[in-house]
């Protein structure tokens, strides 16, 4: 079906940075979509409108968008296998960018006959992903702890494929279907399922790899995974007390493993990177720990929205771009040519420290804006989200310039 | 990552043993600034220096004599290519560390620039390699091979 296998497992620059880029741009849509619509955040309902807009330009173009890209190049690294089809790859990215454009649009559009066919181009996007992530799970000779991740990640990723395709036929033909268990299934597939387990895998060795030291143990990661793949099947269950339980159980072991292992590291100094890192851990268990208490009873007016954002821009976000910032000058260094920058020069700090304190500040104010019921807090925070996205928008296209500067210096 | 070729697990170590000495250069430095260094630092310079000169000339010539041309011949010549370019660059720090290091105080301001980047550039060709060279031995030798190879490294 697809020609032009790599050969090798370092891919062409273009085809990881064109899903970081657009990643980055979805980025700065969201929040935007996030500030227009920012008056109905506290008390969200649910439904179509500028908030699910939002939501799924975080969800898709920004979270997924970055894990596609990152795991293109990287879980190659991982499983001594080259990418199945470089076309492929390139395919996922024409087919995922414009399905975002126009599911987010349909969405805040409330417009189920748009949102039907963006829908459908991200299923096939997703799907022709899933083919290469299958393939090259499926010949993996190294790092069965990452792979043993991937597949069970993969397993989310089609269950999220199947509610959101059910969600959308809802919408658009009223079929008839328990929905809020659909939502609720497709909400736990894709944030602890398919990104959440994806973000588990890799930290067991790009977190170790950043800060130079040895990975958690193997036991210590299947424990994690066993626990996190049973708190997800409770939930699907519906046990979402018990399901919330065995998920602090999940994120305690990684956690607890992988500080572990920084704590053992052989370069004091980790960067600012792991002050976003170790933020997103505690938003994962803040999220865990919320729903447990909504299920037995003890959440205060709106902890869904409260939920929400504590488990997106909260966790994942916050964890992605933490992880982004590294890999991309790393991974530009790589692709400099003959007398690489160091991989600090390629870094522009700025933007970075800007983005931490208004992404941060954001998210503290989305949260407060929820617990006061307060639409204005919400936009001022939606607002510092925005220019948050534009500083990390500044690093990116600074990385792009630098890497051109140190290319037409390069000796031949 | 376990390593199961005896080859992967030496230079497993020796990159082990670099990091170590470096992180601790770099946090030294990091926590002198810009004041002049101690007898201590002195010291801590010139066992980098040799730990240097010791890794751009056997570790790094038995791997691109032994290694990359294994690694180009499975299919990986674009990493293969990327790590002997890092070694010419580290190769050209290294040289100009170790004429800097002959007077540490008198050369103290250039010295503590090109420390830091060298730890920086050894820090990011390290993770290269255990991230891409060494899981790929795990698959490009076999059992003889392996054993002839970490016979000939001393």
């Amino acid at each position: 079906m697809f020609a032009n296998v790599a050969r090798s497992r370092l891919l062409p620059m273009s085809v990881p940075f064109r899903f970081f880029g657009a990643a980055v741009a979805f980025h700065a849509l969201a929040w935007a979509a996030l500030l227009a619509g920012a008056r109905d955040v506290p008390s969200f309902p649910g439904g179509l409108g500028l908030p699910f807009a939002a939501l799924h330009l975080a969800t898709l173009g920004v979270l997924t968008m970055t894990a596609i890209g990152a795991t293109l190049q990287l879980l190659p690294v991982a499983t001594r296998q080259p990418v199945g089809s470089i076309a492929a790859a390139k395919a996922v990215w024409w087919l995922l960018v414009p399905g975002v454009a126009v599911f987010a649009g349909g969405a805040a559009a409330y417009a189920p006959r748009i949102l039907a066919p963006g829908g459908a181009l991200v299923v096939a996007a997703l799907a022709v992903y899933a083919w290469l992530l299958g393939r090259n799970l499926f010949s993996a000779r190294g790092m069965p702890v990452v792979v043993a991740h991937g597949w069970a990640a993969l397993a989310a990723l089609v269950g999220l494929g199947v509610t959101g395709l059910a969600l959308v036929a809802r919408y658009e033909h009223g079929l008839a279907l328990d929905h809020a268990a659909f939502r609720g299934a497709h909400l736990v597939l894709a944030t602890y399922g398919f990104m959440g387990l994806l973000a588990f895998g890799l930290s067991q060795f790009l977190l170790p790899m950043f800060a130079i030291a040895r990975p958690p143990s193997p036991r210590s990661a299947y424990a994690a995974l066993g626990a996190a793949l049973f708190a997800i099947l409770l939930a699907l269950g519906g046990y979402l007390g018990a399901a919330a339980l065995a998920g602090l159980v999940a994120a305690a072991i990684h956690i607890v493993s992988l500080e572990r292992s920084l704590r053992a590291r052989l370069r004091p100094a980790l960067g600012p990177a792991f002050q976003l890192v170790r933020a997103s851990w505690a938003l994962l268990l803040a999220s865990l720990a919320l729903a447990a208490a909504m299920e037995f009873g003890w959440a205060p007016p709106r902890a869904g929205v409260f939920f929400i954002v504590l488990l997106l821009p909260g966790w994942l976000l916050t964890f992605l771009l933490a992880v982004l910032q590294r890999i991309v000058p790393f991974l530009a260094s790589v692709h400099a040519g003959a007398g690489a920058p160091l991989t600090s020069a390629l870094s522009p700090q700025g933007p970075l420290a800007a983005h931490r304190v208004l992404h941060l500040g954001a998210l503290a104010g989305l949260l407060a804006a929820v617990v006061l019921d307060a639409p204005w807090l919400a936009q001022a925070a939606a607002a510092a989200g925005f220019a948050g996205a534009l500083a990390f928008g500044g690093f990116f296209v600074g990385v792009l310039l630098r890497l051109r500067d140190a290319r037409a210096v390069a000796p031949a | 990552m376990e390593f199961n070729r005896q080859i992967s697990r030496r230079l497993h170590e020796e990159h082990e043993a670099t990091l170590a000495l470096w992180g601790r250069l770099e946090q030294t430095l990091a926590l002198r600034g810009n004041r002049p260094p101690t007898e201590e630092d002195v010291r801590l310079l010139r066992d980098c220096a040799a730990q240097l000169a010791d890794e751009v000339t056997r570790h790094f010539a038995f791997e691109e004599a032994e290694l990359f041309p294994r690694l180009a011949a499975a299919g990986e010549g674009d990493i293969a290519e990327l790590l002997a370019e890092e070694h010419e660059t580290i190769r050209a720090a290294a040289r100009q560390f170790a004429e800097l290091a002959q007077d540490v105080t008198g050369r103290w301001p250039a010295l503590r620039t090109l420390a830091l980047e060298l730890a920086e550039r050894l820090v990011s060709h390290v993770q290269k390699e255990e991230m891409s060279l060494l899981p790929s031995l795990e698959d490009l030798l076999d059992e003889e091979t392996d054993q002839a190879l970490a016979g000939s490294y001393v």
